[in-house]
Order: structure tokens, then sequence, then C-alpha cells
């Protein structure tokens, strides 16, 4: 009797413990997949419409071009014979399996923040992702570029990995904040501007970036052309559903937002709200707009009025959730004006995301407006209204034209 | 309650499987999308105006009697230039050169009845060939009743003269008074069209008749009663105020 008591007691032990593990596991596995989101790995690793991480789209860096590479469990395309710490090498030091070097394309310097907790969250999920069998030459750079071991002397220069360190002086959230745009959502991928050898310049953390081109705007306090005009609530709301009550998101951004910020919780995106309204501005005046009377500024309202106004309206107001804001608009007043241009150019289309699932879309004008017609109206869009910037030049426009036409 | 109609369940059911088979045959031209609308850089279907500086269909002397008729019908005076200036012989010329031209895109196949005059022309013609003749039998007249003389030739009152019997049809040349229409209703069009089909030439008829052009937001002005548009007339292809007048700075 006392013997089958313990045998009992011994079974339900065992039923409890597996089970109490499993759950263990499926919240590792879940924690992981939220830990995916917030890094946007599938927006590299996964073609669209492709299998999920078996490989992705060529990224054109300014060094040649990369290849994203399978990161399913698959164990001859994959990552399937990795260990985990050859995983978590890879994102604290950007080293691989066998010692592999990584190109800092893959945002290992962000990823070295993070903390162990989260990339083993992350390695569980990874783990049971489906196998997918793709072979992907990633590294198709010209030489000397090639060599992979030339990123030992990058790294020298560029990358001193350091795990995240709290900021006691500060709250809560901002340093979950802090924790997020520096790490998992390598934010500074884009918008912080890049060296010589394509790292980030020291001192210049998210004051707006070039990639691809896109024009990546500054992210910090700056009241002109930074987020200085934008509430938490501003930046929450556009990075939840696409669109706050001056902007609609495109290009890059457009894609970050739907795979990834959109699916971040509430209270990871007030975090980084409440962190980027701390980042100060580099403290540059606003430069004085161009008068009125300039010939660039006369063609340019003209082509504004007969081409733009109907929608983003003769004031620059544009149409809340609709059109874009154009007047005090961080991006309009940004010094590099190459997203403008290309949205001109190309058209736009809006993010969809769950909340917001319209894409209102911008028509091309690059078939009805000339290069020096693009060039007037962008420098009058970016001089009126309390905008100020630099000129857009029709040099500027024919070669962004041609670069988009390849 | 026995069925007292002949329309049997028996016949609907019928009938309606008939209508699903229709509607399930596979290759039915219909697009499905899922998710985001379907979007792509630079879409655009931008018109394709032909460049100008040469007749496309119209011999030299056709279109030099084109001309003459056109700018018979719209004459220049006071109040605008005529339409020889304003290019609505090379507005029919281009026309002509395309699908409006071969009836390309109308039905022509037969049989050809006599409509009514509300329905249009109704015969097995195109309009190339309606010019082709129309011109041919125009000049014969002109000839006939002027010594000689090719319409172009002639002075203006005799011009009306000879346009004037076409339009009432007392030419021995049956389409004489359709023919008429035809050229006055082209001519209409080519003073009035965008000009970047060739005629209205810098929106003269738009400036003419105080036509704002190719415009679509009147937001800031639709409250201004009894006050003009202050805006000037608008092409597809833009307004001479776009241009700084730089040479550096223009395109």
């Amino acid at each position: 009797m006392k013997k089958a008591a313990l045998i009992a007691g011994l079974a339900a032990a065992t039923v409890f413990g597996a089970k109490g593990f499993a759950s263990d596991l499926f919240d590792r596995i879940e924690a992981g997949r939220y830990q995916a989101v917030l890094a946007d790995c599938s927006a590299c690793h996964t073609r669209p419409g492709g299998k999920p991480f078996a490989g992705g789209l060529p990224l054109q860096t300014p060094f040649g071009a990369l290849v994203p590479p399978n990161i399913t469990p698959d164990p001859e395309t994959g990552i399937g014979s990795w260990s985990y710490a050859d995983f978590r090498n890879a994102l604290k030091t950007g080293i691989g399996k066998g010692g592999k070097r990584l190109y800092p394309a893959m945002p290992y310097p962000a990823y070295a923040t993070m903390k162990d907790t989260d990339i083993a969250d992350l390695w569980a999920y990874f783990q049971k992702v489906e196998p997918v069998t793709n072979h992907v030459v990633s590294n198709q750079l010209p030489f000397p570029f090639s060599i992979r071991a030339s990123m030992i002397g990058w790294n020298w220069l560029n990358f001193s990995p350091k795990e995240f360190q709290p900021d006691p002086a500060k709250s809560a959230a901002w340093n979950r904040g802090a924790y997020l745009v520096n790490g998992a959502g390598h934010c500074g991928t884009c918008h912080t501007p890049k060296s010589l050898t394509g790292a980030d310049k020291s001192g210049e953390f998210l004051r707006g970036g070039s990639l691809q081109s896109w024009y990546a705007p500054n992210l910090t306090g700056d009241p002109h052309k930074g987020l200085g005009s934008w509430s938490t609530d501003d930046i929450v709301s556009y990075l939840k559903t696409g669109a706050n009550r001056f902007d609609i998101a495109s290009g890059p951004m457009a894609e970050a937002i739907t795979q990834s910020t959109s699916k971040w919780d509430d209270a990871d995106l007030q975090a980084v709200a409440a962190y980027l309204k701390d980042i100060k501005s580099d403290g540059t005046p606003a430069p004085q707009p161009l008068a009125a009377t300039d010939p660039a500024m006369a063609a340019g309202k003209a082509i504004y009025l007969d081409r733009c106004s109907a929608c983003h309206n003769s004031t620059g107001a544009g149409q809340a959730s609709l059109f874009a804001t154009l007047a005090k608009a961080p991006v309009i007043n940004s010094t590099d004006p190459t997203s403008l241009i290309r949205v001109v150019l190309q058209g736009s289309q809006a993010v969809a995301t769950t909340a917001r699932p319209t894409t209102p879309a911008m028509p091309s004008f690059g078939w009805n407006l000339g290069d020096a017609d693009v060039a007037n109206v962008l420098t009058y869009v970016r001089n009126s209204w309390g905008n100020a910037a630099p000129p857009v030049t029709p040099g500027q426009v024919k070669d962004l034209r041609a670069a988009l036409k390849r | 309650m026995p069925p007292t109609s002949s329309f049997s369940r028996r016949r609907f059911l019928s009938s309606t499987g008939l209508l699903f088979l229709i509607a399930s045959v596979p290759g039915a031209r219909a697009a499905e999308h899922s998710g985001t609308l379907p979007w792509k850089p630079f879409a655009a279907l931008p018109p394709e105006p032909l460049p100008g500086g040469r007749w496309y269909v119209l011999t030299p002397d056709e279109a030099r009697t084109v001309e003459a008729i056109v700018d018979r019908l719209i004459p220049a005076d006071e109040l605008s230039i005529g339409g020889k200036d304003a290019g609505c012989a090379s507005f029919i010329d281009r026309q002509l050169a395309g699908s409006y031209g071969s009836s390309d895109r109308l039905y022509m196949q037969g049989p050809f009845v006599a409509g009514l005059p509300t329905q249009g022309y109704q015969g097995a013609e195109t309009p190339v060939a309606r010019y082709r003749d129309g011109l041919a039998a125009l000049n014969k007249h002109a000839q006939a009743q002027f010594s000689g003389k090719n319409f172009f030739d002639l002075a203006a009152a005799e011009q009306d003269q000879a346009l004037k019997d076409f339009e009432a049809g007392k030419v021995d040349y049956k389409p004489a008074a359709g023919f008429f229409n035809l050229v006055l209703q082209n001519t209409m069009e080519g003073f009035f069209a965008d000009p970047i089909y060739g005629g209205n030439k810098d929106m003269a008829g738009w400036k003419f008749i105080g036509f704002p052009g190719a415009r679509y937001d009147y937001r800031d002005y639709i409250t201004a009663h009894n006050k003009p548009f202050p805006l000037p007339p608008l092409s597809i292809a833009g307004r001479p105020e776009w241009k700084t007048g730089d040479k550096a700075g223009g395109n």
C-alpha cells in the first residue's frame, strides 16, 4: 500500500515535472519569437513571399551585395548544425560557427548589447522554426571586401562588444527603451550616419543616415529636423500603426513597421518613445529659409499648386491619416533630400498595419516632372510654411533617377 | 397548394445550376487580391503625344486645305488666335494617325444601316478615309466654282461660300454635310483639347473661355464667390510658370 502510494506519487511528480518543463519551454519559445519580432530578423532573412528565415533578398551596401543567409535549423544550408554558443557568438561578437567572420550588415554591433537571457530565448525559438533547404551564397562582395578576415580590422576599429548597462538615474521605461533602441531594435543601423568604413559615426547617434537610396531621418530631439515636435503618443502611434497626426511611413520604415514595430508591446513602444524624446539634438540652429522671390521658389510654388496641393493642401497641412503633413515635418527639413526626391519620382505606398490597412498611395511624378521641376518643387516645400532646408539641385534628381531606374 | 405557374422548382434548380456552372468557368478574368493593395514604383499611364514638326497622315496639300478650313471655322480676331495658329490642323493630323483615324477601337463590321442624326456617323469609312475623300471633294468643288483654284488659294469669302455649300449639302457629293460636321467637330476639339495633343497652342482656347485647365483642387477658392479664379490655365505638361527661365535650372 505504502509502495503503491509512493509509485503513484512519483508518477504524478514526473508528469507535473514534465508539464512544468514543457510550459517553461513554450514560454521561452514565445519570448524568443517576440525577440525575433523586436530584432526584425525576417526583414533581411525572409524573402518577400518566401519561407520564413530561409534567406533574403540581396542587401546593396556601399561595398557590394550581401545576401542574408538561411537561418532556419536546416543542418546543411541553415544553422541546424550550430550550437547555442555558435549562435550567441554570432550575435554578440560577429563571429559565426567555425570562426567565420560576419559582415556588420548583420547588426551584431547592436545585438552585442542584448542580454544573454534574450539571446537564449531567441535560440529556443529558432530551433522550432521550420527547417528549409535553401543554399545561400552570402558573400557577393568584390575583392578585397570579400575577404572575411578583413572584419578583424573592422571590428578592432569600430566594435567594442558591451552588454547594455542600465542607467540607474533614469526611469525603468527609459532604460527599457534604451535597451530596445540600441539592441534588438537596431534603430541606429539605418538612422545613425555612417563613416567611410560603414560603421556608426561616433557621437552622431540617430542623427539620420542614408542607405539604399533612402534617407532615414534624425530621431533626436532636434525640433527642426528631428522628433522634437512629436509627442510620445505621436511616436507610439507612428510605430504601432504606421501613421500619426503628421506623417505616414513609407519605404524601408514601412516594412519595419509592418513586420516589427506594429507587433511590439505597447509598453515597449512607450519605452522607446520615452528614450527617443530624451536624446538631445546636436544643437545646430535651423537654417534660414530661402526667400519666396527666389526663381526656384517661384517655379516650385507653381508646380506645388498644380501637382501637390490637392492632397497635401496649399498650406502643407496634408490630411491626417491619409496625406502626410509637409509643414514643419522632420523628414522635409532633413539636410539630405534623398527620400523626398525618391517619393516624388517613383510615388509611394503608405504602410499597411492591422490598425490602418488602407495603404493610401502617392502617384509617381517621374513621367511628368523633369529633374529641374522636381528640384524646384522640393526646394519650395523645404522652404515654406516654417520649413527651412538646403535647396535641391537638378543634378541630385538626375542622379537618383538614374540610380532608381537601374 | 400545387404550383400554378409553369416555373417549377425543377426548372428553377436546373437554370440556377447552369448559372453556377457559367460563373465557375476557370479562367474567368477576375483578379483577387488579399493583404496589401498591389503597388509598383514608377507606375503611370502617361499620355504619349506625337512629336510636332511634321505631318503624319495628311499630304502637304491636304494639310494646307485643313489649315485653310480651320482658320475659317475659327478665324483669328481680337479675342483669340485662329484655328490654324492654334494648331487645330496638326491636332487633326495626329488624331488621324492614332486609333481615332483608323477606328481601331470601334466595332467596324457590318451591317451598316443609316442611323438617326443623334447616333453619329454609322458608315463603313474610317475618319482617315473620310478626310481623304472629303478634302478631295471640297477641292473639286472649289475648282469648279472658282475658275480652277484650289480651296486653299481662295479668298476668305470664297472659302466661306464653299464650306457653306458643303454644310448645306448643296454639292454633288453625298457625304458633304457629314464631312463638314466631322471637320467642325474635330476643329473645336483641337482648339480646346490639352495642348500636348497638338492644338490649343499655349492654352489659347482655355484662356479665351476662362477654363482653368487640368486642375483638380479648388478648396481654397470654393467659398470666394464672385471673384475670378486667380491661377492661369494648366496643361497636363505643365505651364510656363513652372520654369525659372534660367537655362541651368530649366529642362
